[in-house]
């Protein structure tokens, strides 16, 4: 370990050098970048992340320098690998480069896939609003590049989200969105009645009876199948409930579905909201009679 | 729940025992003896009807879980009953020993009712421990062939995204394929054209060299 450590010092100190004199045919850059390569490979040997990631930065400008952009972004790339170990924000910061050198050079769907790395950076770091911005960002990149189901991943992303953060009507939207899509595709039209239960979920935190209602027939005209399924059953049957104002029977049909397959956490915390709703309703009437 | 059956359900069992011993005993008997005891034996078949009577009453009262179960053991008694009101009415109308030897020949053994009738609930019980297990381990699977179905969804879904990906890095190649061919040509070209270039500059180099000889000649023999 500490041998790696010294010969990446040793690599670093000839590359700085050849970078500081002057060089015959003007080689130097390549000489260095070579040189910084092994340095930084050393280094990531011997686990030292930061030191990795500051001569990968190193190597990118040397290949600014030398005009080869697509060479200089993955440098960035590397870099941003090694800071993840460490120090988000600079990994972040080093993605952000190599995005903007991507979309440069023309390379949009690398750059899109960098963008859903640093929007998983963010979501990892609870910081949800720049994981929407950065999935948002990186979902167009992926509907430029006509590769529709990374774009729909992240746009399922966004949705959750949106409705962890009370934007309701936006994951709705994206929800049925998505679910017309999948629809006309053979392997996709499975994983459409998830969809239609997610888009209802966030229908029902909306909290309006009557829209949940046409919601209901609207999925209805779009999958004649829904019905049919213990989805469909369980938002009827919640939507029954809201109305009737009855947490009973809410918690009834949500014990009930919850027995059969399990409910996610991000599904638990919508209904739990819509639960609460409930109450709060139901407590308003008590103090008005 | 149904204490009120059970002690009927008891009551019935003896007063069945004691009426099928007296049939037994009254067709061994004669005359005078004869008569009282089959009308013992009526007045003892009475009792047992009112008591199918009640027990049916208070079976249907109950929930409809027990009432099966119940009207079931109820049917017994009843067929119980009439055989043995049949068996009275053989030993009423039969005078004849051989004729009554004959008729127990031909008929099978009833005597141990109550045996029997226990041995039914046993075997309900068990029958109901069965159906229940059955309906736990069908919901069981149930539940596996939901998680099944999920894994399902999500393995299309990666699929899908694979021929996506499969798709793109076709059509890459195929540019790829294109922009070799190109620098395959352009390459040509270049060494077609350093080619060229030496040719050029060797003859432009012999006729400099032929020129420089000729002029010396002609310097040199002047």
């Amino acid at each position: 370990m500490g041998d790696h450590l010294a010969r990446a010092e040793d690599f670093q100190n000839k590359a700085e050098k050849k970078l500081g004199g002057w060089g015959l045919f003007s080689s130097k850059f390549e000489d260095a970048a070579e040189l910084f390569d092994k340095s930084a490979n050393s280094f990531k040997l011997a686990k030292s992340w930061d030191k990795a990631g500051s001569t990968y930065v190193k190597l990118a400008n040397c290949h600014l320098k030398m005009e080869s952009k697509h060479e200089a972004a993955q440098a960035y790339v590397d870099a941003a690998h090694c800071y993840k170990k460490t120090n988000i924000n600079e990994s972040v910061s080093c993605l952000d480069n190599a995005v903007n050198l991507f979309c440069e050079i023309g390379r949009l769907s690398m750059a899109a896939r960098y963008l859903k790395e640093i929007a998983e950076l963010y979501e990892s770091e609870q910081n949800i609003e720049q994981a929407v911005v950065y999935y948002e960002k990186s979902a167009d990149f992926y509907e430029n590049e006509e590769v529709n189901t990374s774009a729909n991943q992240c746009k399922q992303k966004v949705a959750q989200f949106c409705a962890q953060l009370e934007q309701y009507q936006r994951s709705i939207e994206i929800y049925e969105e998505i679910a017309r899509q999948s629809l006309g595709n053979n392997l996709l039209k499975y994983g459409v009645k998830g969809h239609l239960l997610n888009a209802g979920i966030c229908q029902l935190c909306k909290g309006d009876v009557i829209a949940i209602t046409n919601a209901l027939e609207r999925y209805q005209d779009l999958d004649p199948t829904f019905s049919g399924t213990r989805e469909y059953r369980l938002l009827a049957d919640i939507a029954a409930a809201m109305d009737e104002e009855d947490i009973g029977k809410f918690t009834e049909v949500v014990k009930e579905f919850d027995s059969m397959t399990p409910l996610d956490s991000w599904k638990t915390t919508l209904l739990l909201r819509v639960k609460e709703k409930l109450k709060a309703k139901e407590l308003e009437e008590d103090d008005l009679t | 729940m149904s204490v009120v059956f059970e002690g009927y359900e008891r009551q019935y069992c003896e007063l069945s025992a004691n009426l099928s011993r007296h049939c037994t005993t009254a067709s061994a008997l004669d005359g005078e003896q004869k008569k009282q005891k089959l009308s013992d034996i009526k007045a003892g078949i009475d009792d047992a009807d009112t008591l199918i009577r009640k027990m049916d009453l208070e079976a249907r009262s109950l929930q409809p879980s027990m009432k099966a179960a119940l009207l079931a053991k109820l049917r017994e008694y009843t067929t119980d009953l009439s055989n043995l009101k049949s068996e009275v009415k053989r030993v009423t109308t039969s005078s004849n020993v051989s004729l009554t030897a004959r008729d127990d020949l031909l008929e099978s053994g009833r005597a141990d009712t109550l045996a029997v009738s226990n041995d039914q609930k046993g075997r309900l019980l068990m029958s109901t421990e069965r159906l229940n297990q059955s309906s736990d381990r069908i919901k069981e699977g149930r539940k596996t062939m939901l998680e099944t179905e999920e894994l399902g969804v999500s393995i299309l879904h990666d699929l899908h995204q694979q021929r996506q990906s499969l798709l793109h890095a076709h059509t890459t190649l195929h540019g790829v394929d294109d922009n070799i061919s190109k620098s395959k040509r352009i390459l040509s070209a270049m060494s077609r054209r350093m080619s060229r270039n030496k040719w050029i500059v060797g003859s432009l180099m012999t006729a400099l060299v032929l020129a420089i000889i000729i002029i010396l000649y002609f310097k040199l023999t002047h």
